[in-house]
């Protein structure tokens, strides 16, 4: 009872305010983070599941067995049904190409369909399909056959009602090739329909969604039974772009959450020192009262676990209350409502307050109820102990735990000790600089400033580190968030391509590049391509090289080019010029996973005829770019002899989506791959994942924040006392300010200073280890950096103390007494 | 008449980063029960030292010393500890209140640390007795300096009152007791002192600069350079066992 006790009346002093509101703090900057990582990464998950409208999908170009599917019934796990053909569909005298696809009443297992049942209504979200007999359409192709709702039409033998028009189905981008317009039937009309004959070419996918370990248990039984035909498909291999979005962004956020416990610890270390310090003489009183040292560790530990229970409590109800405000306040920004998170958070924020408790709060404790009795007769509080350095290791290696499970990574852990230590060393080296000032020669305020922190060299070095640490996490989390987010904006900007048109027949070509080019529409050139299949490589056939690779099974498709297209890059080799004007340029990582290198003769098979052709350049390019990519680019005139299509992209404002029906009409044997739908799901997923980081980086300034008061708190009562003194003395106001403002500026400066180092080191190894992203040089930082460390140090120090220059300053020495 | 306080040989060295430094060098005393003896010296004679040494705050380099029967120097911290929340109480110079408690939670801090159930009504006497009954829930900068130190003064015998109201066979230790007072309330702090010493029979050892004050009690050590250079101990005052040796 008795710690209780003293905690209730310690309270009323003032003393453990700040303990408690650091860890509060702490608790609930992580708890929140933690639940908002968790709720987000639940959502973008669900909505990067409804990509593939399933959690897993076996894709095939066969029936699979029906023994699969039962042992699917036998798991549990939910299935559904798709198969996707391109046909004809007819209606009196109108004939449209179209993509069929027929759905199973499951259909879609994750995510949604929108539908209209008239023109003019507004979409709605459904969770299934046709009925039997029906058909949904895509509205375009209404106008396109001269068609309203409520009309029949034929596909096959079977007719059919059209009474929906299909907005939107979860799994458009499911496969690249789903040309023409599409067209949702029941799955089980199929039959009357007579189109699927042996040899057609048809998808069929199968869907499944259940538990983890269900699904785990299913695929393991699966996968070593599926063929060539068949093939899995997961969120990774669905969606590619959207996957590294999300990987990217959880390496953000854990590591966000790392940083904020970081913080946080320090601000606890920091209030927890000062604590341990003002409570010396208590304890050298209740020492000399006969209290023995396992009593007073009682006492105090005692208290602080009941302060870090109540603290914890407060900071996971307030971190919950938080993530669930700011759910609420950026609903209407989530594509797919974040659902409940799960009690992970609440396991975060406990092991945080724990970790901050044990790693940084208590060791001052230990060091506390070492405090010599004899102290209350000498009047010396500052309690010089060499061993305090044993105090620091706690901390550092609860919070290295700590991010180590956060993180899951032993690479980034290691490189934030690293960075610890070369922080604390650089804090030292610069402390050492800053005392080293001549005195004499300086103005008052400077002379001040300047005394007061070569009086105070040794707690300033872990002061300097303390604001360095929080400027550091401010500034690479904000230069790490504008660089992920520049990113994903480049990868899709606003106007990249989103309409592929391809099988462009040469005689067609001037009369697709007038229509494009006559629509002003921003789009690529127009690029030949032939199919061929890589047959053999210097001379040796490739199915004895490697069997495995896709890119050699497959046909290819072979493109030439005088110029080296946009987002190419040549890395080895010479591109064509006048004297090189035979070949083929490589794609640089195809070269590698076939083992090919500069001078090795490929062999092709195009149409039945052989061609070869020796490697002359490597090249980079870019995936994401939405333009037409080429493994095999073939100087001009290599394949004039082979009969070539061309193919095209361009950006079709959604304003203009009927030019779609125009191309149609016009060049009916041209396909359109519509992206459009796609880019947006994208598009809103990655929108979401940066909100999600903007919204962590506000609470690491919380956090940071909470760091600089701490630290300027934890040696505020000397400074308080100093002033007090120099104004007795007849210092006047002005001066007390104005030293004030440089000593902490100059402190705010060197931590500035280190910051930025870390920084730039941190955003290193972060851009090009974690996020797969270009090293670059941040010159902005180096101003940046001790600019915020003067601006932020300075006001806070100056402002905390501002007490010393505005109350008469007997007050401020009886309050200090 | 019992010994409550005896030393023997006491020597005590510290090290500095100028070579050990000799504090008190061979110390030898004995003070019986319910007696007074006053320490005085310039600062830096080494009164306080001893006086810590005396109390069990700290331990000898060398030599001997037992409190109430027993040689604290043979004990640990934690029973030192131990033996002072039994028999010993303090009156710091600079009073030593803790500041975020209330003056009554002050004087009951050392019964709580033993683990007493009627601690506030005890601090509520003791209060009363040196008359700031009117004053048990004011903080300590609520206070005058003269009033802090008779909180103490309060405090310190109640630490040393085991379960009663008085108390008897119990020493304390006040090291300059008026050093942080105007002569007004030194005079009023000290009679308030030797009252209640004389009325719970406690043995009272005191530092101070005070020649006036060190004339108040039985015996009187002069320290200079670490060592005592003259005692003076009434004949009267002593008796049979009693006895200051230099």
């Amino acid at each position: 009872m008795l710690p209780l006790k003293l905690l209730g009346r310690d309270w009323r002093g003032g003393e453990l305010a700040l303990i408690a509101t650091a860890l509060v703090l702490a608790v609930s900057c992580v708890t929140a983070i933690a639940h908002f990582s968790d709720r987000l990464t639940r959502a973008m998950y669900i909505q990067s599941q409804s990509f593939l409208a399933a959690e897993r999908v076996v894709q095939s170009s066969k029936v699979v067995p029906q023994e699969w599917l039962s042992k699917a019934d036998e798991l549990g796990l939910e299935q559904a049904q798709t198969t996707v053909f391109a046909s004809m569909l007819s209606a009196g005298d109108e004939f449209q190409f179209a993509s069929v696809k027929a759905v199973t009443d499951d259909y879609p297992l994750v995510g949604h369909l929108e539908m209209r049942g008239n023109a003019s209504d507004e979409p709605r979200t459904v969770q299934q399909g046709p009925a039997p007999g029906e058909v949904w359409l895509e509205a375009r192709l209404l106008p396109l056959m001269d068609l309203q709702i409520g009309d029949q039409l034929q596909l096959g033998d079977g007719d059919f009602a059209i009474t929906g028009i299909l907005d939107h189905e979860p799994d458009r981008g499911a496969s690249l090739f789903s040309m023409g317009a599409r067209l949702m039937m029941h799955q089980s009309d199929l039959a009357e329909t007579n189109i699927l004959q042996p040899g057609s070419r048809v998808t069929y996918r199968y869907l499944f969604s259940g538990d983890d370990a269900a699904l785990n248990s299913y695929f393991n039984w699966l996968k070593p039974q599926l063929t060539e035909h068949q093939r899995v498909i997961d969120l990774e291999e669905g969606q590619p772009r959207v996957a590294r979005t999300l990987d990217r962004a959880e390496s953000f956020l854990f590591l966000a959450a790392s940083l904020a416990v970081l913080l946080a610890s320090v601000a606890v270390g920091l209030a927890a020192r000062r604590y341990s310090l003002r409570h010396a003489n208590y304890v050298a009183v209740m020492k000399s009262l006969g209290a023995g040292k396992n009593k007073i560790l009682g006492i105090y530990i005692g208290q602080m676990t009941a302060l870090a229970l109540i603290a914890t409590a407060i900071g996971l109800a307030i971190g919950s209350l938080i993530q669930s405000q700011a759910v609420n306040l950026l609903e209407g920004f989530f594509p797919v409502a974040p659902p409940p998170s799960g009690i992970q958070p609440l396991w975060v924020g406990l092991a945080t307050g724990v970790a901050c408790v044990i790693g940084f709060a208590m060791p001052p404790l230990f060091r506390l109820a070492q405090t010599d009795p004899m102290q209350t007769l000498r009047q010396d509080w500052s309690n010089p102990d060499k061993r305090e350095w044993l105090g620091l290791i706690p901390g550092p290696l609860s919070m290295l735990l700590l991010i180590w499970w956060l993180s899951g990574s032993l690479a980034i852990t290691l490189a934030l000790l690293a960075g610890l230590g070369l922080l604390i060393a650089g804090a030292a080296v610069v402390n050492r600089l800053l005392v080293r000032g001549r005195l004499a020669s300086l103005g008052g305020s400077w002379r001040i400033a300047l005394g007061s922190l070569q009086r105070r060299a040794g707690f300033n070095t872990l002061l300097i580190a303390a604001f360095g640490t929080g400027l550091l996490a401010m500034l690479a989390m904000f230069y790490a968030r504008t660089a992920l987010i520049d990113e994903w904006q480049m990868q899709l900007p606003e106007n990249a391509p989103n309409h592929f048109l391809v099988n462009i027949a040469p005689y067609e070509l001037d009369g697709v590049k007038q229509k494009v080019e006559g629509k002003n529409l921003e789009g690529t050139e127009f690029y030949p391509m032939v199919r061929g299949r890589l047959i053999a490589v210097n001379g040796t056939p490739v199915n004895e090289r490697d069997q495995k690779d896709g890119s050699i099974r497959r046909e290819l498709n072979l493109s030439w080019t005088d110029t080296v297209p946009a987002d190419n890059k040549i890395v080895a080799g010479e591109w064509w010029s006048e004297d090189l004007n035979e070949g083929v340029s490589v794609e640089v990582e195809v070269a590698a996973r076939l083992g090919l290198s500069l001078g090795d003769v490929l062999r092709f098979s195009i149409g039945g005829l052989e061609t070869e052709a020796t490697i002359t350049s490597l090249r980079t390019l870019d995936w994401n770019s939405m333009r037409p990519n080429f493994f095999m680019l073939f100087a001009p005139g290599s394949l004039d002899t082979f009969p070539a299509t061309y193919i095209q992209s361009f950006y079709l404002p959604p304003e203009d989506k009927l030019f779609v029906n125009e191309l149609v009409k016009n060049f009916p044997s041209v396909s359109i791959i519509e992206l459009d739908k796609i880019l947006e799901n994208i598009r809103e997923t990655i929108g979401q994942v940066a909100i999600a980081v903007e919204s962590v980086l506000a609470l690491m300034l919380v956090a940071g924040v909470l760091v600089l008061v701490a630290g300027v708190r934890a040696s505020i009562a000397e400074r308080l006392q100093e002033a007090a003194v120099i104004r007795t003395l007849g210092g006047r106001r002005q001066l007390l300010i104005r030293s004030l403002m440089i000593e902490f500026g100059l402190l705010g400066v060197a931590a500035g200073l280190l910051a930025s180092i870390g920084t730039e080191a941190t955003l290193a190894v972060l851009t090009q280890r974690v996020f797969d992203m270009p090293f670059q040089f941040h010159p902005g930082l180096w101003v940046i950096g001790p600019l915020a460390g003067a601006l932020l140090v300075g006001t806070a120090g100056t402002l905390a103390c501002r007490s010393a220059v505005s109350q008469p300053p007997l007050k401020v020495l009886r309050e200090l007494a | 008449m019992s010994v409550m306080l005896k030393a023997e040989n006491l020597h005590h060295r510290v090290s500095t980063s100028e070579g050990p430094l000799t504090l008190l060098n061979d110390i030898s005393l004995q003070l019986p029960t319910g007696q007074s003896l006053a320490i005085t010296g310039a600062s830096g004679s080494g009164k306080s030292t001893l006086l810590g040494l005396l109390a069990g705050l700290d331990r000898p380099t060398e030599g001997k010393i037992w409190l109430a029967g027993q040689e604290i120097t043979a004990m640990d911290e934690e029973q030192r500890a131990a033996l002072r929340a039994r028999c010993v109480g303090f009156v710091f110079q600079t009073f030593q209140l803790l500041p975020g408690l209330t003056a009554q939670e002050n004087v009951m801090l050392p019964s709580e640390l033993r683990g007493e159930r009627n601690a506030g009504k005890r601090a509520q006497e003791f209060l009363e007795r040196v008359g700031l009954g009117h004053r048990l829930h004011h903080y300590p900068r609520q206070l005058s300096g003269g009033e802090q130190q008779r909180v103490a003064i309060a405090r310190a015998f109640c630490s040393i009152a085991n379960d009663s109201s008085t108390a008897d066979n119990g020493i304390l230790f006040a090291d300059e007791p008026t050093g942080s007072l105007d002569a007004h309330n030194g005079e009023k702090v000290i009679d308030l002192l030797f009252k209640l010493n004389e009325e719970t029979n406690t043995t009272l050892v005191l530092v101070t600069h005070e020649q006036r004050l060190a004339e108040r009690c039985g015996a009187h050590l002069r320290m200079a350079a670490g060592e005592i250079t003259t005692a003076d101990i009434p004949d009267n005052y002593l008796g049979d066992q009693a006895e200051v040796s230099v």
